[in-house]
């Protein structure tokens, strides 16, 4: 499914000078398996994710990302887009005055074209976006508004999530979905991701807490810092960084924070 | 003041600060300044005291190759009555129609105003718009700028009654070596009345925009409510915005704010577009007409408000796709 091989990336810093934030990340996820990444401030846990969708700013200095034979790196972010890399943002844009339908319509439609596929027609773009709408507890009224536009933080994460089922991709990176959320809210967004776990679809959830992984329960899980991934466990090294904090598993670490 | 900054024809020269970012006479050039000046044509939308027009009024004002044109237009409103008027500038060939607008809503008037100014590439077109409110009339006025080689848009207005609230919007559409200068006096002469400017502009090329809006509160004018706000995105490096904005009050108790921001579009929600599958090309076509689109929906008439949406999106795609 993904392969990441020995990736090092870096940004650009104000001054023009770069920084190197991933430092030979290696990782594999197997169609249908859920990833967990925790780690500390400062890890790379975010770059990560930018890195894979393609966001300007980063450079990759070596390494190599592969999707199904595909590779990653060469694509821009509206290819990955078709290819099915979906990014759920951490902190979600808000777009005045693109209306949440019209945007879920071009995104819809953008893909489609990317694979060569007709565009889908009005009733059958109400009917997909009321659906799937209506199964995350999106009202009219949300999607009467501008993208994101006067949302709870809730909401924004739930508007990803709705995104993500709408678009049907195959690798979905959550990142730090479970911020700025409370209880009921988590719970919500962690149903809709796991309605989504139908044994071929893979993910990648970034996170801080454990909280969240009770809710969406990952195969894997890996602790990260420095730009890579320090050790990798079952659910179960999850709640045993849970318990004893960072320092356990950075202290050995050089130039661990 | 001494005559000489008059200079020739009458025309005042960049050095007198309401000119200061546009020069009328370099723009006319030899040619336009010897044409001889056409004797003004009038046209007068009059209602009567609470006549309400179910149809807008509808001027259209043509520019012909080598004639100074001087339109006049005068829209009275007495007490209480409603109107739409849509006012439409185009032409073919080099000239200079220099345009005079009077404005008079009488209590409880309401008028929509509409320009749509489309004029030909090689003309020049300056107009000044005078408006004059009194108790509680509502003014919508909303401007397109797509057309000319240089355009000089003044508009003055003076509330003279309690109550009344004035809002002008404006889109202007830039590219070439298109200059397009929109210059304002909002004067609050009486008090609890509510004012609002809305500019946005596109430039592209080597356009240059001007936008100096100045609401002056005066010393009656308490509980006074004006906001001006303009905004432009600059599509190229070659482009230029020139922003003034200023608030002259000399009453208590007042709210006024303005604010302004020229930059190239934003990299975040054009990077959130394209990570859901959208071109680049088609999300700055989405991101820059949400952007106009804010300033046309505040005309309350779907049927124009649609029409001047396909005129710039028409604008927009032949801007991109040269991209």
């Amino acid at each position: 499914m993904i392969k990441i091989n020995n990736l090092h990336a870096s940004v650009e810093i104000a001054d023009g000078t770069k920084k190197e934030i991933i430092k030979g990340f290696n990782l594999e996820i197997k169609p249908g398996e859920v990833h967990a990444i925790m780690g500390p401030n400062g890890a790379g846990k975010s770059t990560l994710s930018y890195v894979l969708s393609g966001r300007d700013g980063y450079k990759v200095t070596s390494g190599s990302v592969d999707v199904d034979g595909i590779d990653l790196l060469a694509l821009n972010p509206e290819e990955r887009a078709a290819v099915g890399v979906f990014l759920a943002f951490q902190y979600p844009v808000e777009i005045p005055g693109v209306n949440m339908n019209v945007f879920l319509k071009a995104a819809v439609n953008a893909v489609r074209k990317q694979h060569g596929e007709e565009e889908l027609d009005a009733l059958g773009m109400l009917k997909l976006i009321k659906g799937k709408s209506r199964e995350l507890g999106i009202t009219d009224d949300m999607m009467s508004r501008a993208v994101n536009v006067g949302f709870s933080g809730g909401e924004k994460k739930r508007n990803e999530i709705l995104q993500m089922a709408i678009l049907e991709p195959k690798f979905c990176i959550l990142d730090e979905t479970d911020s700025g959320l409370d209880i009921d809210a988590m719970k919500v967004v962690a149903e809709g991701v796991n309605k989504l776990r139908d044994g071929e679809r893979s993910f990648l959830v970034i996170t801080h807490y454990q909280r969240l992984l009770d809710y969406i329960k990952p195969d894997v899980v890996h602790i990260m810092a420095d730009g890579k991934i320090i050790k990798t466990g079952d659910a179960g090294l999850a709640l045993e960084l849970e318990e004893k904090g960072y320092g356990e598993f950075l202290g050995g670490e050089e130039g661990a924070v | 003041m001494s005559l000489r900054v008059l200079d020739r024809n009458a025309l005042p020269t960049p050095k007198q600060e309401q000119w200061k970012y546009t020069n009328l006479q370099k723009a006319l050039g030899e040619d336009l300044l010897k044409v001889r000046p056409q004797a003004p044509e009038q046209i007068l939308v009059h209602k009567l005291a609470g006549e309400v027009s179910s149809e807008p009024d509808m001027v259209v004002w043509k520019g012909e190759n080598g004639i100074h044109h001087q339109p006049r237009l005068k829209i009275l409103l007495e007490d209480k009555a409603q109107a739409t008027v849509i006012e439409h500038h185009q032409g073919a060939g080099s000239y200079w129609k220099n345009m005079g607008t009077e404005i008079l809503l009488g209590a409880g008037a309401q008028l929509n105003y509409i320009r749509i100014q489309n004029e030909s590439i090689d003309a020049v077109h300056t107009d000044m718009v005078h408006i004059d409110m009194n108790r509680d009339a509502r003014l919508n006025f909303f401007s397109l700028n797509l057309g000319g080689k240089l355009m000089r848009h003044d508009v003055h207005t003076v509330i003279n009654g309690s109550g009344a609230q004035c809002q002008l919007n404006g889109v202007n559409l830039l590219r070439g070596s298109q200059h397009c200068d929109t210059t304002i006096l909002m004067e609050h002469v009486a008090p609890n009345s509510v004012s609002r400017q809305f500019y946005r502009s596109i430039l592209d090329d080597s356009a240059h925009g001007v936008f100096q809006g100045k609401v002056h509160v005066h010393k009656e004018a308490k509980k006074t409510d004006g906001y001006q706000l303009a905004n432009t995105i600059l599509l190229s490096q070659g482009a230029r915005m020139n922003t003034k904005p200023e608030l002259e009050i000399y009453a208590d108790d007042v709210k006024c704010s303005h604010g302004t921001t020229t930059g190239a579009l934003d990299e975040e929600p054009l990077f959130y577009l394209r990570s859901r599958g959208l071109s680049e090309a088609q999300a700055r076509l989405l991101l820059i007409q949400a952007f106009v689109d804010e300033v046309i929906d505040k005309i309350n008439d779907e049927t124009q408000s649609g029409q001047i949406k396909d005129l710039a999106e028409k604008w927009l795609k032949t801007q991109l796709e040269q991209k």
